[in-house]
Protein backbone atom coordinates (compact mmCIF):
# COMPACT_ATOMS: atom_id res chain seq x y z
CA UNK A 1 0.00 0.00 0.00
CA UNK A 2 1.28 3.39 -0.74
CA UNK A 3 0.64 6.45 1.15
CA UNK A 4 0.56 9.76 0.30
CA UNK A 5 1.08 12.43 2.26
CA UNK A 6 -1.19 15.81 0.56
CA UNK A 7 -0.87 18.58 2.78
CA UNK A 8 -3.70 20.31 1.56
CA UNK A 9 -4.80 24.24 3.00
CA UNK A 10 -8.10 23.48 4.78
CA UNK A 11 -9.24 26.73 4.37
CA UNK A 12 -11.30 27.16 0.94
CA UNK A 13 -11.33 30.88 -0.54
CA UNK A 14 -13.05 31.83 -3.54
CA UNK A 15 -11.44 33.49 -6.27
CA UNK A 16 -11.99 37.86 -6.08
CA UNK A 17 -14.96 38.21 -7.85
CA UNK A 18 -13.69 40.66 -10.76
CA UNK A 19 -17.74 41.58 -11.20
CA UNK A 20 -17.46 43.19 -7.66
CA UNK A 21 -14.17 44.95 -8.27
CA UNK A 22 -14.96 46.21 -11.38
CA UNK A 23 -18.20 47.47 -10.81
CA UNK A 24 -17.84 51.15 -9.42
CA UNK A 25 -21.29 51.08 -7.96
CA UNK A 26 -19.67 48.80 -5.28
CA UNK A 27 -17.03 51.31 -4.31
CA UNK A 28 -19.94 53.72 -4.02
CA UNK A 29 -21.79 51.99 -2.00
CA UNK A 30 -19.05 51.34 0.22
CA UNK A 31 -18.03 54.95 0.42
CA UNK A 32 -21.87 55.68 1.22
CA UNK A 33 -22.57 53.00 4.16
CA UNK A 34 -18.90 53.41 6.05
CA UNK A 35 -20.08 55.73 8.34
CA UNK A 36 -22.64 54.11 9.77
CA UNK A 37 -20.55 51.59 11.69
CA UNK A 38 -18.21 54.44 13.28
CA UNK A 39 -18.51 54.33 16.80
CA UNK A 40 -20.88 57.28 18.24
CA UNK A 41 -18.05 59.16 20.35
CA UNK A 42 -15.00 59.03 21.79
CA UNK A 43 -15.91 57.29 24.39
CA UNK A 44 -12.80 57.60 26.64
CA UNK A 45 -14.21 61.23 27.08
CA UNK A 46 -18.21 60.91 27.53
CA UNK A 47 -18.72 57.64 28.24
CA UNK A 48 -16.45 55.41 30.38
CA UNK A 49 -15.30 56.14 33.47
CA UNK A 50 -12.80 53.19 34.30
CA UNK A 51 -11.35 52.32 30.55
CA UNK A 52 -8.61 53.96 29.73
CA UNK A 53 -6.66 54.69 26.44
CA UNK A 54 -3.37 52.21 27.32
CA UNK A 55 -6.20 49.29 28.14
CA UNK A 56 -7.60 49.66 24.69
CA UNK A 57 -4.47 49.43 23.28
CA UNK A 58 -3.58 46.68 25.60
CA UNK A 59 -6.50 44.64 24.72
CA UNK A 60 -6.48 45.14 21.32
CA UNK A 61 -2.39 43.79 21.30
CA UNK A 62 -3.69 40.79 23.01
CA UNK A 63 -6.47 40.12 20.11
CA UNK A 64 -3.93 41.01 17.67
CA UNK A 65 -1.55 38.61 19.21
CA UNK A 66 -4.43 35.98 19.04
CA UNK A 67 -5.96 36.63 15.89
CA UNK A 68 -1.78 35.94 14.26
CA UNK A 69 -1.18 33.06 16.40
CA UNK A 70 -4.91 31.72 15.38
CA UNK A 71 -3.85 32.71 11.61
CA UNK A 72 -7.12 34.30 11.48
CA UNK A 73 -7.96 35.98 8.29
CA UNK A 74 -6.87 39.57 8.18
CA UNK A 75 -10.52 41.14 8.07
CA UNK A 76 -11.23 39.30 11.69
CA UNK A 77 -8.81 41.84 13.58
CA UNK A 78 -10.05 45.13 12.17
CA UNK A 79 -13.40 43.80 12.38
CA UNK A 80 -13.43 42.68 15.84
CA UNK A 81 -12.03 45.83 16.89
CA UNK A 82 -15.09 47.98 15.22
CA UNK A 83 -17.15 45.70 17.03
CA UNK A 84 -15.54 46.59 20.72
CA UNK A 85 -15.47 50.34 19.50
CA UNK A 86 -19.20 50.42 19.19
CA UNK A 87 -19.64 48.64 22.34
CA UNK A 88 -17.57 50.83 24.48
CA UNK A 89 -19.38 53.73 22.95
CA UNK A 90 -22.46 53.21 24.48
CA UNK A 91 -21.91 51.00 27.85
CA UNK A 92 -19.92 52.24 30.37
CA UNK A 93 -17.97 49.08 31.11
CA UNK A 94 -15.10 48.28 34.05
CA UNK A 95 -12.02 47.27 33.06
CA UNK A 96 -12.12 43.96 34.73
CA UNK A 97 -14.81 42.72 31.66
CA UNK A 98 -12.64 44.53 29.03
CA UNK A 99 -10.66 40.86 28.18
CA UNK A 100 -13.98 39.06 28.40
CA UNK A 101 -15.17 41.89 25.23
CA UNK A 102 -12.94 41.68 23.34
CA UNK A 103 -12.67 37.79 23.15
CA UNK A 104 -16.39 38.21 22.58
CA UNK A 105 -15.77 40.51 19.41
CA UNK A 106 -13.11 38.40 18.06
CA UNK A 107 -15.17 35.22 18.79
CA UNK A 108 -18.32 37.45 16.81
CA UNK A 109 -16.00 38.71 13.97
CA UNK A 110 -14.04 35.51 13.37
CA UNK A 111 -17.80 33.59 12.47
CA UNK A 112 -19.08 36.03 10.43
CA UNK A 113 -15.69 36.08 8.08
CA UNK A 114 -14.26 32.82 9.14
CA UNK A 115 -14.91 29.42 7.47
CA UNK A 116 -13.75 27.38 10.35
CA UNK A 117 -14.18 30.30 13.37
CA UNK A 118 -12.06 30.13 16.55
CA UNK A 119 -13.91 28.40 19.09
CA UNK A 120 -15.30 29.98 22.49
CA UNK A 121 -13.32 27.23 25.01
CA UNK A 122 -10.05 28.31 22.52
CA UNK A 123 -10.59 32.19 23.25
CA UNK A 124 -11.26 31.16 26.80
CA UNK A 125 -7.86 30.24 27.01
CA UNK A 126 -5.83 32.83 25.32
CA UNK A 127 -7.47 34.50 28.37
CA UNK A 128 -5.44 32.13 30.66
CA UNK A 129 -8.71 31.00 31.46
CA UNK A 130 -9.82 34.13 33.67
CA UNK A 131 -13.52 33.47 31.12
CA UNK A 132 -15.40 30.53 31.26
CA UNK A 133 -17.01 29.56 28.16
CA UNK A 134 -20.24 30.20 29.25
CA UNK A 135 -19.61 33.92 30.06
CA UNK A 136 -17.97 34.21 26.63
CA UNK A 137 -21.97 32.86 25.30
CA UNK A 138 -23.60 35.36 27.42
CA UNK A 139 -21.37 38.23 26.91
CA UNK A 140 -22.07 37.44 23.11
CA UNK A 141 -25.76 37.93 23.31
CA UNK A 142 -25.34 41.41 25.16
CA UNK A 143 -22.61 42.60 22.45
CA UNK A 144 -24.83 41.43 19.92
CA UNK A 145 -27.84 43.11 21.25
CA UNK A 146 -25.91 46.50 21.79
CA UNK A 147 -24.35 46.08 18.18
CA UNK A 148 -28.03 45.44 17.07
CA UNK A 149 -27.07 42.36 15.46
CA UNK A 150 -25.39 44.74 13.03
CA UNK A 151 -22.01 42.89 12.55
CA UNK A 152 -21.43 43.29 8.65
CA UNK A 153 -19.59 46.52 8.90
CA UNK A 154 -17.59 47.87 6.98
CA UNK A 155 -12.96 47.31 7.20
CA UNK A 156 -10.91 48.92 5.51
CA UNK A 157 -9.91 45.93 4.07
CA UNK A 158 -13.04 45.68 1.89
CA UNK A 159 -11.39 48.79 -0.25
CA UNK A 160 -8.15 47.66 -0.60
CA UNK A 161 -8.71 45.48 -4.12
CA UNK A 162 -10.98 48.42 -5.57
CA UNK A 163 -7.81 50.83 -4.81
CA UNK A 164 -5.47 48.32 -5.73
CA UNK A 165 -6.96 47.88 -8.69
CA UNK A 166 -6.84 51.85 -9.52
CA UNK A 167 -3.49 51.86 -9.60
CA UNK A 168 -1.19 52.17 -12.41
CA UNK A 169 0.70 49.05 -11.01
CA UNK A 170 3.15 46.32 -11.82
CA UNK A 171 0.95 43.29 -11.43
CA UNK A 172 4.31 41.35 -9.72
CA UNK A 173 4.18 43.96 -6.82
CA UNK A 174 0.71 43.98 -6.02
CA UNK A 175 1.03 41.38 -3.31
CA UNK A 176 3.83 42.90 -1.75
CA UNK A 177 2.11 46.32 -1.42
CA UNK A 178 -1.12 44.16 -0.20
CA UNK A 179 0.40 42.79 2.27
CA UNK A 180 2.07 45.97 3.79
CA UNK A 181 -0.91 48.00 3.55
CA UNK A 182 -3.14 44.73 5.62
CA UNK A 183 -0.06 45.18 8.15
CA UNK A 184 -0.52 48.83 8.23
CA UNK A 185 -4.98 48.87 8.83
CA UNK A 186 -4.06 45.96 11.63
CA UNK A 187 -1.71 48.62 12.96
CA UNK A 188 -4.11 51.06 12.83
CA UNK A 189 -6.75 49.34 14.48
CA UNK A 190 -4.50 48.59 17.60
CA UNK A 191 -4.73 53.15 17.93
CA UNK A 192 -7.58 54.44 19.30
CA UNK A 193 -6.83 57.87 16.94
CA UNK A 194 -7.75 55.71 13.88
CA UNK A 195 -11.29 54.32 15.52
CA UNK A 196 -13.50 56.95 14.30
CA UNK A 197 -11.84 57.69 10.70
CA UNK A 198 -13.50 56.41 7.94
CA UNK A 199 -12.58 52.63 6.97
CA UNK A 200 -11.93 54.05 3.26
CA UNK A 201 -9.56 57.36 4.42
CA UNK A 202 -7.67 54.47 6.30
CA UNK A 203 -7.32 51.49 3.61
CA UNK A 204 -6.22 54.44 1.27
CA UNK A 205 -3.60 56.08 4.15
CA UNK A 206 -2.43 51.96 4.65
CA UNK A 207 -1.74 51.60 0.63
CA UNK A 208 0.03 55.12 -0.04
CA UNK A 209 2.35 54.04 3.51
CA UNK A 210 3.04 50.65 1.64
CA UNK A 211 3.73 52.06 -1.42
CA UNK A 212 5.69 55.17 -0.54
CA UNK A 213 7.30 52.65 2.22
CA UNK A 214 8.26 50.09 -0.18
CA UNK A 215 8.85 53.17 -2.90
CA UNK A 216 12.47 53.47 -0.45
CA UNK A 217 14.12 50.53 -1.95
CA UNK A 218 12.72 49.51 -5.02
CA UNK A 219 10.39 50.47 -7.88
CA UNK A 220 7.51 49.66 -6.90
CA UNK A 221 5.53 52.43 -8.34
CA UNK A 222 5.76 54.98 -11.42
CA UNK A 223 4.40 57.83 -9.21
CA UNK A 224 6.06 60.24 -6.88
CA UNK A 225 4.97 59.63 -3.29
CA UNK A 226 2.60 63.30 -3.91
CA UNK A 227 1.02 61.80 -7.09
CA UNK A 228 0.19 58.70 -5.26
CA UNK A 229 -1.26 60.29 -2.52
CA UNK A 230 -3.55 62.93 -5.37
CA UNK A 231 -4.45 59.59 -6.83
CA UNK A 232 -5.25 58.00 -3.84
CA UNK A 233 -7.77 60.81 -2.70
CA UNK A 234 -9.60 60.86 -5.65
CA UNK A 235 -10.50 57.34 -5.83
CA UNK A 236 -11.96 57.35 -2.51
CA UNK A 237 -12.96 60.93 -2.61
CA UNK A 238 -11.08 61.79 0.15
CA UNK A 239 -9.57 65.21 1.24
CA UNK A 240 -5.99 65.37 0.04
CA UNK A 241 -4.71 67.06 2.97
CA UNK A 242 -7.13 64.94 5.29
CA UNK A 243 -5.31 61.68 3.72
CA UNK A 244 -1.74 63.27 3.82
CA UNK A 245 -2.43 63.85 7.54
CA UNK A 246 -3.57 59.93 7.43
CA UNK A 247 -0.88 58.61 6.00
CA UNK A 248 1.42 60.62 8.40
CA UNK A 249 -0.22 59.68 11.17
CA UNK A 250 -0.08 55.72 9.98
CA UNK A 251 3.50 56.06 9.49
CA UNK A 252 4.19 57.64 12.83
CA UNK A 253 2.21 54.49 14.46
CA UNK A 254 4.23 51.77 12.98
CA UNK A 255 7.47 53.94 13.95
CA UNK A 256 6.23 53.31 17.18
CA UNK A 257 5.14 50.20 17.23
CA UNK A 258 9.03 49.15 16.18
CA UNK A 259 10.48 50.95 18.64
CA UNK A 260 8.30 49.35 21.06
CA UNK A 261 9.35 45.80 19.60
CA UNK A 262 12.92 47.01 19.51
CA UNK A 263 12.32 48.04 23.29
CA UNK A 264 10.69 44.63 23.60
CA UNK A 265 13.84 42.51 22.15
CA UNK A 266 16.16 43.80 24.34
CA UNK A 267 14.15 43.90 27.39
CA UNK A 268 14.59 39.80 26.44
CA UNK A 269 10.72 39.71 27.26
CA UNK A 270 10.36 37.28 24.10
CA UNK A 271 12.38 33.71 23.57
CA UNK A 272 13.81 33.00 20.57
CA UNK A 273 11.19 30.10 19.97
CA UNK A 274 8.76 33.00 19.81
CA UNK A 275 10.30 35.06 17.63
CA UNK A 276 10.33 31.98 15.07
CA UNK A 277 6.34 31.58 15.61
CA UNK A 278 5.06 34.98 14.06
CA UNK A 279 5.09 34.48 10.35
CA UNK A 280 1.58 36.43 9.28
CA UNK A 281 2.31 39.74 7.65
CA UNK A 282 -0.13 41.43 10.05
CA UNK A 283 4.02 41.05 11.68
CA UNK A 284 5.69 44.67 12.08
CA UNK A 285 9.01 42.67 11.25
CA UNK A 286 8.47 42.09 8.27
CA UNK A 287 8.49 45.87 7.36
CA UNK A 288 11.75 47.68 7.07
CA UNK A 289 11.88 51.49 7.05
CA UNK B 1 -3.94 35.34 0.32
CA UNK B 2 -3.16 31.36 0.46
CA UNK B 3 -1.32 31.82 3.58
CA UNK B 4 -4.04 31.08 6.51
CA UNK B 5 -4.64 27.71 7.84
CA UNK B 6 -6.36 26.56 11.16
CA UNK B 7 -7.12 22.75 12.08
CA UNK B 8 -10.23 21.40 11.70
CA UNK B 9 -10.69 21.51 15.67
CA UNK B 10 -14.15 23.85 15.68
CA UNK B 11 -17.19 22.27 16.37
CA UNK B 12 -19.80 21.61 13.88
CA UNK B 13 -21.63 24.81 13.99
CA UNK B 14 -23.84 24.87 11.32
CA UNK B 15 -25.02 28.36 11.65
CA UNK B 16 -23.86 31.56 10.99
CA UNK B 17 -25.87 32.58 14.00
CA UNK B 18 -24.52 32.74 17.77
CA UNK B 19 -26.08 30.24 19.96
CA UNK B 20 -24.44 28.48 22.63
CA UNK B 21 -26.81 25.21 22.42
CA UNK B 22 -24.73 24.49 19.72
CA UNK B 23 -21.55 26.06 20.55
CA UNK B 24 -20.95 25.41 24.46
CA UNK B 25 -20.77 21.75 24.33
CA UNK B 26 -17.90 21.28 22.03
CA UNK B 27 -16.11 17.82 23.43
CA UNK B 28 -13.41 17.54 21.65
CA UNK B 29 -10.89 20.43 22.37
CA UNK B 30 -7.76 19.22 22.72
CA UNK B 31 -6.05 21.92 24.74
CA UNK B 32 -8.50 21.28 27.93
CA UNK B 33 -6.56 19.90 30.03
CA UNK B 34 -3.86 22.81 30.23
CA UNK B 35 -1.02 21.42 28.31
CA UNK B 36 -0.27 24.83 25.71
CA UNK B 37 1.86 22.36 24.11
CA UNK B 38 1.53 20.88 20.67
CA UNK B 39 0.00 17.53 20.12
CA UNK B 40 1.22 15.14 17.90
CA UNK B 41 3.69 15.95 15.65
CA UNK B 42 1.39 18.75 14.46
CA UNK B 43 3.31 22.02 14.50
CA UNK B 44 0.28 23.76 13.44
CA UNK B 45 -1.93 22.93 16.09
CA UNK B 46 -0.59 25.08 19.40
CA UNK B 47 -3.33 26.34 20.27
CA UNK B 48 -2.06 28.83 22.98
CA UNK B 49 1.41 30.21 23.14
CA UNK B 50 2.30 31.15 26.30
CA UNK B 51 3.00 34.61 25.74
CA UNK B 52 -0.19 34.67 24.25
CA UNK B 53 -2.52 33.16 27.07
CA UNK B 54 -2.74 36.08 29.70
CA UNK B 55 -4.85 37.80 31.31
CA UNK B 56 -4.47 41.50 31.15
CA UNK B 57 -6.78 43.29 33.90
CA UNK B 58 -6.08 40.78 36.89
CA UNK B 59 -8.93 38.42 38.34
CA UNK B 60 -12.29 38.89 36.74
CA UNK B 61 -15.17 38.76 39.50
CA UNK B 62 -17.58 36.37 38.23
CA UNK B 63 -20.24 37.23 40.16
CA UNK B 64 -19.89 40.37 38.61
CA UNK B 65 -19.55 39.48 35.43
CA UNK B 66 -23.28 37.77 36.10
CA UNK B 67 -25.13 40.72 36.87
CA UNK B 68 -23.57 42.78 34.42
CA UNK B 69 -24.71 40.49 31.74
CA UNK B 70 -28.00 39.97 33.55
CA UNK B 71 -28.85 43.86 33.26
CA UNK B 72 -27.36 44.61 29.79
CA UNK B 73 -29.62 41.58 28.68
CA UNK B 74 -32.83 42.30 30.38
CA UNK B 75 -32.19 46.08 28.50
CA UNK B 76 -31.64 44.27 25.51
CA UNK B 77 -35.03 42.56 25.90
CA UNK B 78 -36.49 45.37 26.66
CA UNK B 79 -35.48 47.16 24.26
CA UNK B 80 -36.56 44.70 21.61
CA UNK B 81 -39.83 44.29 23.31
CA UNK B 82 -40.86 48.11 22.83
CA UNK B 83 -39.79 47.92 19.68
CA UNK B 84 -41.47 44.93 18.33
CA UNK B 85 -44.36 44.99 20.79
CA UNK B 86 -43.53 41.71 21.37
CA UNK B 87 -42.54 39.70 24.51
CA UNK B 88 -39.09 37.71 23.19
CA UNK B 89 -39.17 35.62 26.91
CA UNK B 90 -42.94 34.36 26.83
CA UNK B 91 -43.21 35.16 23.26
CA UNK B 92 -46.35 36.66 23.29
CA UNK B 93 -47.42 39.67 21.18
CA UNK B 94 -48.26 42.81 23.43
CA UNK B 95 -50.34 46.05 22.34
CA UNK B 96 -48.60 48.52 19.70
CA UNK B 97 -47.39 49.15 15.99
CA UNK B 98 -47.46 45.38 14.97
CA UNK B 99 -49.73 43.19 14.46
CA UNK B 100 -48.14 39.21 15.41
CA UNK B 101 -49.72 36.05 14.05
CA UNK B 102 -48.83 32.80 13.19
CA UNK B 103 -48.03 31.68 9.88
CA UNK B 104 -47.87 28.27 8.20
CA UNK B 105 -45.61 27.01 5.93
CA UNK B 106 -42.89 29.37 5.73
CA UNK B 107 -40.39 26.44 5.03
CA UNK B 108 -38.17 27.11 7.79
CA UNK B 109 -34.95 24.94 8.01
CA UNK B 110 -35.20 22.74 10.76
CA UNK B 111 -32.00 24.50 11.99
CA UNK B 112 -34.40 27.09 13.25
CA UNK B 113 -37.23 24.76 14.38
CA UNK B 114 -36.73 24.88 18.27
CA UNK B 115 -34.70 21.60 20.03
CA UNK B 116 -35.46 20.63 22.93
CA UNK B 117 -32.85 18.53 23.43
CA UNK B 118 -30.18 20.84 22.80
CA UNK B 119 -31.08 23.30 25.93
CA UNK B 120 -29.48 23.44 28.84
CA UNK B 121 -28.22 27.40 29.04
CA UNK B 122 -29.94 29.46 31.73
CA UNK B 123 -31.10 31.77 28.68
CA UNK B 124 -34.91 31.10 27.83
CA UNK B 125 -35.18 29.12 24.52
CA UNK B 126 -36.58 31.50 21.97
CA UNK B 127 -38.09 29.39 19.91
CA UNK B 128 -40.87 27.67 22.20
CA UNK B 129 -43.41 29.38 20.67
CA UNK B 130 -42.78 28.82 17.05
CA UNK B 131 -44.68 25.48 17.33
CA UNK B 132 -48.28 25.15 18.28
CA UNK B 133 -50.06 22.05 18.62
CA UNK B 134 -48.75 18.73 18.90
CA UNK B 135 -47.09 17.58 15.71
CA UNK B 136 -43.88 18.29 16.30
CA UNK B 137 -42.64 16.89 13.43
CA UNK B 138 -39.68 17.35 11.57
CA UNK B 139 -41.18 19.74 8.84
CA UNK B 140 -44.19 21.50 11.23
CA UNK B 141 -43.34 24.74 10.40
CA UNK B 142 -45.05 27.44 12.02
CA UNK B 143 -43.90 30.72 12.66
CA UNK B 144 -45.00 33.98 13.31
CA UNK B 145 -45.11 36.43 11.41
CA UNK B 146 -45.87 40.36 12.34
CA UNK B 147 -47.03 43.48 10.07
CA UNK B 148 -46.62 46.87 10.68
CA UNK B 149 -49.67 49.13 11.29
CA UNK B 150 -50.90 52.03 9.73
CA UNK B 151 -49.41 54.39 12.45
CA UNK B 152 -52.57 57.10 13.04
CA UNK B 153 -54.84 53.47 12.54
CA UNK B 154 -57.12 51.92 15.42
CA UNK B 155 -55.67 48.78 16.63
CA UNK B 156 -57.42 45.89 14.98
CA UNK B 157 -59.14 43.83 17.91
CA UNK B 158 -58.50 40.51 17.06
CA UNK B 159 -55.69 38.63 19.41
CA UNK B 160 -53.02 37.78 16.85
CA UNK B 161 -52.88 34.55 18.48
CA UNK B 162 -54.60 32.17 16.05
CA UNK B 163 -54.43 31.50 12.24
CA UNK B 164 -57.22 32.92 11.34
CA UNK B 165 -57.74 36.60 12.74
CA UNK B 166 -55.86 38.50 9.86
CA UNK B 167 -58.59 41.22 9.68
CA UNK B 168 -59.37 44.72 9.09
CA UNK B 169 -56.51 46.95 7.78
CA UNK B 170 -53.79 44.69 8.40
CA UNK B 171 -51.85 43.59 5.30
CA UNK B 172 -51.25 40.25 5.07
CA UNK B 173 -47.73 38.66 5.60
CA UNK B 174 -46.46 35.57 4.37
CA UNK B 175 -43.06 35.70 3.61
CA UNK B 176 -39.41 36.52 5.43
CA UNK B 177 -38.51 39.15 3.08
CA UNK B 178 -41.88 40.69 3.78
CA UNK B 179 -41.43 40.66 7.31
CA UNK B 180 -37.98 42.28 6.70
CA UNK B 181 -39.97 45.00 4.57
CA UNK B 182 -41.74 45.99 7.37
CA UNK B 183 -38.86 45.87 9.67
CA UNK B 184 -36.82 48.28 7.33
CA UNK B 185 -39.93 50.99 7.20
CA UNK B 186 -40.21 50.44 11.07
CA UNK B 187 -36.59 51.68 11.94
CA UNK B 188 -36.28 54.37 9.38
CA UNK B 189 -39.42 55.94 10.70
CA UNK B 190 -38.23 55.76 13.84
CA UNK B 191 -34.84 56.49 13.41
CA UNK B 192 -35.00 59.70 11.83
CA UNK B 193 -32.72 62.69 13.59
Amino acid sequence: MELLCCEVDPVRRAVRDQNLLQDDRVLQNLLTIEERYLPQCSYFKCVQKDIQPYMRRMVATWMLEVCEEQKCEEEVFPLAMNYLDRFLAGVPTPKSHLQLLGAVCMFLASKLKETIPLTAEKLCIYTDNSIKPQELLEWELVVLGKLKWNLAAVTPHDFIEHILRKLPQQREKLSLIRKHAQTFIALCATDFKFAMYPPSMIATGSVGAAICGLQQDEEVSSLTCDALTELLAKITNTDVDCLKACQEQIEAVLLNSLQQYRQDQRDGSKSEDELDQASTPTDVRDIDL
Amino acid sequence: WGKNRRQQDNSPNPSPLPSHQICCSHPGFFCSTGTMSEQQGDGRQIPCSRKACRRLFGPVDSEQLQRDCDALMAGCIQEARERWNFDFVTETPLEGDFAWERVRGLGLPKLYLPRDDLGGGKRPSTSSALLQGTEQEDHVDLSLSCTLLPRSGERPEGSPGGPGTSQGRKRRQTSMTDFYHSKRRLIFSKRKP
